[in-house]
């Protein structure tokens, strides 16, 4: 008896598959950092192996070169900031729309989904009206503005679903005790959807952080620049260093991990305190 | 029992910072951006109200059917593929990183999102590079598997698939990050009494676990639809703007970019009425579609 | 108690009030002014910005600001920037229809009165961005044109020499390949490049100048004769020397076959001379040979003119600029920070110092030479030659079908 279920935690089975999907995974990463060391011609060398010689200068001159730095704030702050404003509108909105249940709850519900439906590209010259009329042009502060926009389809719909979830004699007794529906929020909603917001930022981070489209149409000023709007300076009209492009990027896509991981453990977090469903 | 919130007012003012910043920045300049599938001309100074006649083009005239309809349908292959391989996977794993009792499971799930936190523009080079029988060639043959060289994107028999393939591989993070959520949320004491019961691990998956995260599901299955009838970026970064080879990778996303945003190469003179009337026609198509979905799978939507 | 309900309204007050009062610190009070430069030529801010520092030491009080978008966007963007009102104040203007279209919509002012323009430069060079009632919408600045890399080296190993004709051509390649080496570097994968590159490179050869070339815009000669049919037969016969699977081949792996010496001749632009530098081994040109019977022409490209926007707040200081260009001393200095492969448009006799340049032009000598075969009036034929070339390269259909597919179109 003990014998089998030891076996059985073993998951043997589960280990092959997934160490399978980890190679699928790492040979491609492995590909990205090892050219990441090479030159431009290198590179097609010998895609797959490792340089003959090791070329740190990619690195070395992204690191030295100030601007860099520069394009990475920017990245962080407009990143950081439309990821708090749309976890927080987001789930304000939520948990109004879980719990206020009549047409006008409804229309606006819908309205908020058909958001995520149309291309916002389409809306470009528009925005860019509005941006100039706040006189946001050129700065990163046009920025937050539309990707908070942007994420709020997305929130609102994940967040609307996690909330609706949530038993009903949680707010029962809540109401009972006395709650104002700002309490219950506080200290009732928000510690149970964790995990949805977290979801929920780590949905909105990618596009955020990787988006290119914006700040090359309403960003020229170098010391407002974008990481991903930085690293198109590396792209020429005929040839690009890939080599660069390769370091610069895969040095983007740390932050990106991190914060991944830093959301992520919400989950770990989240069942402890969630398992209220069944 | 129903706990009856009449005031509409506290309600209003929680939604009230999401509806304003959404409104101005988003459904506002859409809702004029979509205005302009009623116009022709690109500017102010230029623009003529034509009524339908964007739509009628659209659908008639020859050279522009031919594409939409062409990546129409390349949509739906490619949105086909993501649900089957991207949720299929992503659930899959999902259970597999669910299991109490095995170890690894937060260095697995962190590897299977590595790839969703490149920039578009990496995965398509990467992948541009493995997939060339150029450069792949001599290491396929060198490996033992000389059958594999083949210029996958260079085939229009194959490079749909190459295409819809990496996006997968790019994405699924996503949808397993979800499916792990849900069913951790998963009460413990239910799954144990299923196990006592005898039921095994595909009957509980799919008598207890998969019911229980429908609504996740439909979450998933509606951002994998939405997502991919705009999907743009992974055609423009492993192809071109055309969809190469022979159009054969365009799709509704990339059309519209190139009708709407970009105008064709090399002159580049956009027809923003044409790319309105693509956008409106997706729009409505994704809205007649999602909306059942969600009724099937939201509770009280 | 209602806590919450107070500091709602003012997380909405925030909302509107973080991007308002985040602007600020705009006027600047000086008698400084600073013009903008869009460009599609990401790789020249360091030529660029040599040249407009020239330009700085005889106008102290004006900056201009070299600010390329990435070619990919650069349409895109500047429409939508010239559409809102925030287009940049002196910009690369294309030849032919793609500016015609932005001096339509009101965009590029109308540079005619600029001094030296008319005169300084030749009739021809000026058409490509004049409106047919005469009009200038932008002052000339470079051109590019097509040829044959070869790696020098290789060819002297094999003992091999320059073809004379189209046949010779397709026979050197026939001993490259039979000796191991993959003959040519050009793929399809990116699709204009072996339109604009090879096919309209070779186009001249069979079809003649820019005389013949106004009779199958006119109509007069239809664009599936036999000189068309031929054309696209070329390519056909180009296609087995071209590597393994080139319907992958991007452009950049092209670059990097040449450059590596893995294949042996290249059908390429102007503007890769600065690429190869740097290379291990001596490379030189020639033109793509016409066929027997024939003449070789040259596909000589007008590419690239500057103009400015007709909403700029600076339009005295901006003219001032283009006269500049315009001018003998201004038109040296442009062209000594051209990088290479772009060629000065100017009448003044103006010396390359980078003998690939020189070899470049050295092509031209006795022959005829046109643009790129759409670009003056059949742009709407663009993508479908571009489709007719690459299926006729992969063997989907014959040299006839291409042509008449084109020419179904006209």
């Amino acid at each position: 008896m003990r014998g089998s279920l030891r076996k059985e935690n073993r998951h043997i089975f589960s280990h092959i598959v997934l160490l399978l999907w980890t190679f699928v995974v790492l040979f491609p990463i492995w590909v990205l950092v090892i050219n990441s060391f090479k030159t431009r011609l290198t590179i097609y060398e010998n895609p797959f192996w490792i340089p003959k010689t090791w070329e740190f200068s990619n690195y070395t001159t992204v690191l030295r070169d100030g601007d860099f730095f520069t394009y990475f704030k920017n990245s962080f702050f407009v990143v950081s900031i439309s990821l708090v404003l749309v976890t927080l509108l987001a789930s304000l909105a939520g948990y109004a729309l879980a719990r206020y249940k009549s047409r006008i709850g409804t229309i606006i519900y819908y309205f908020f989904i058909a958001g995520m439906m149309i291309p916002i590209k389409i809306a470009s010259i528009k925005l860019l009206e509005i941006m100039r009329a706040l006189g946001l042009l050129n700065t990163i502060y046009a920025l937050p503005p539309i990707y908070v926009a942007m994420g709020l389809p997305v929130g609102v719909f994940i967040l609307t679903t996690f909330i609706r979830e949530l038993p009903e004699d949680l707010y029962e007794a809540a109401i009972i005790d006395g709650a104002s529906s700002g309490k219950i929020y506080s200290m009732i909603i928000l510690p149970l959807i964790r995990p949805a917001l977290a979801t929920t930022a780590i949905y909105n981070l990618i596009p955020f952080w990787n988006d290119l489209w914006f700040p090359l149409i309403f960003i020229n000023d170098e010391r407002h620049k974008t990481l991903l709007l930085g690293v198109t300076r590396l792209f020429g009209q005929y040839q690009t260093d890939w080599s660069k492009v390769l370091a610069v990027l895969t040095l983007s896509a740390i932050p990106v991990l991190v914060l991944y991981l830093a959301m992520s453990s919400q989950f770990i977090k989240g069942v402890t305190a969630g398992s209220v469903k069944g | 029992m129903r706990i009856k919130h009449s005031r509409h007012f506290p309600w209003l003012l929680y939604l009230a910072p999401a509806l304003l910043v959404y409104t101005v920045f988003m459904a506002f300049p859409l809702i004029d951006s979509l205005r302009l599938s009623l116009f022709s001309g690109n500017n102010q100074v230029t623009r003529v109200f034509v009524g339908l006649d964007n739509f009628k083009r659209l659908f008639t005239d020859p050279e522009i059917s031919t594409r939409y309809w062409g990546a129409f349908f390349n949509t739906w292959k490619f949105f086909f593929v993501h649900f089957i391989v991207q949720n299929g996977l992503g659930i899959f794993f999902a259970v597999l990183l669910t299991q109490e009792t095995m170890k690894g499971r937060q260095i697995y799930q962190t590897i299977i999102f590595i790839p969703t936190t490149f920039a578009v523009l990496i995965t398509g080079y990467l992948w541009k590079l493995m997939l060339n029988p150029v450069w792949a060639g001599d290491f396929l043959v060198s490996i033992g598997l000389p059958f594999l060289k083949h210029p996958y994107l260079g085939d229009t028999n194959t490079a749909l698939w190459a295409v819809s393939l990496v996006s997968c591989w790019q994405w699924l993070g996503i949808p397993t990050m979800m499916f792990v959520a849900a069913l951790r949320n998963i009460n413990v004491e239910l799954l144990e009494a299923a196990r006592l019961e005898g039921a095994g691990s595909v009957k509980t998956f799919w008598y207890i676990k998969l019911p229980l995260i429908k609504p996740i599901v439909g979450i998933v299955a509606v951002l994998t639809f939405v997502n991919n009838f705009n999907a743009f970026d992974i055609v423009f970064a492993m192809e071109n703007v055309n969809g190469a080879p022979e159009y054969s990778t365009d799709l509704i996303g990339t059309l519209f970019y190139r009708y709407g945003i970009a105008g064709q190469h090399p002159i580049g003179i956009p027809d923003a009425g044409l790319g309105a009337a693509i956008a409106t026609i997706t729009f409505l198509l994704l809205m007649v579609l999602v909306i059942p979905t969600l009724r099937q799978t939201q509770r009280g939507a | 108690m209602k806590r919450l309900h107070v500091l709602l309204p003012m997380l909405l007050l925030l909302c509107v009030l973080l991007p308002v009062s985040a602007q600020g610190n705009k006027a600047e009070i000086s008698d400084e002014v600073v013009l903008t430069m869009g460009s599609w030529r990401t790789d020249d801010v360091e030529q660029m910005n040599r040249l407009l520092n020239a330009y700085k030491k005889l106008a102290p009080k004006v900056t201009i600001k070299f600010q390329p978008t990435n070619p990919p966007d650069y349409n895109a963007t500047l429409r939508l920037q010239l559409d809102s009102g925030t287009g940049p104040d002196l910009m690369y203007a294309r030849s032919y229809a793609a500016g015609q279209e932005l001096y339509n919509a009101g965009y590029f002012a109308d540079c005619t009165d600029i001094p030296g323009l008319m005169e300084n430069f030749s009739a021809s060079n000026l058409a490509p961005w004049q409106m047919s009632d005469g009009t200038m919408f932008a002052v000339p600045f470079a051109a590019v044109s097509h040829a044959v890399y070869y790696n020098k080296d290789i060819f002297k190993k094999e003992g091999l020499s320059i073809p004379e004709n189209w046949e010779a051509f397709l026979s050197l390649c026939d001993t490259l390949e039979k000796k191991g080496y993959t003959p040519l570097a050009n793929g399809l994968a990116d699709e204009w490049d072996i339109l604009e590159t090879f096919f309209f490179g070779l186009l001249p050869n069979y079809i003649g100048g820019a005389d013949m070339r106004v009779k199958y815009e006119s109509g007069e000669l239809p664009l599936n004769d036999r000189n068309f049919v031929e054309a696209y037969q070329a390519m056909a016969d180009v296609a087995q020397y071209c590597p393994d699977g080139f319907e992958s081949v991007t452009y950049n792996d092209s670059q990097v076959l040449f450059n590596s010496q893995k294949a042996v001749m290249f059908v390429d632009g102007s503007w890769t001379a600065g690429v190869y530098k740097d290379a291990p081994f001596d490379w030189g040109l020639f033109a793509i040979p016409a066929p027997k019977g024939k003449s070789t022409a040259i596909c000589f490209h007008p590419d690239m003119a500057i103009t400015m926007n007709t909403a700029t707040k600076h339009p005295e200081e901006a003219r001032a600029f283009l006269a500049w260009l315009c001018s003998e001393e201004g038109a040296t200095t442009a062209s000594q920070n051209l990088p290479s492969g772009y060629f000065p448009m100017i009448k003044f006799p103006i010396k390359l110092e980078d003998p690939h340049a020189n070899e470049f032009l050295s092509l031209n000598a006795g022959r005829k030479t046109d643009a790129r075969f759409v670009w003056p009036k059949l742009m709407n034929l663009y993508a479908p030659m571009n489709q007719a070339v690459i299926k006729v390269m992969k063997g989907d259909i014959s040299a006839k079908q291409a042509a008449d597919s084109v020419q179904a179109l006209m």
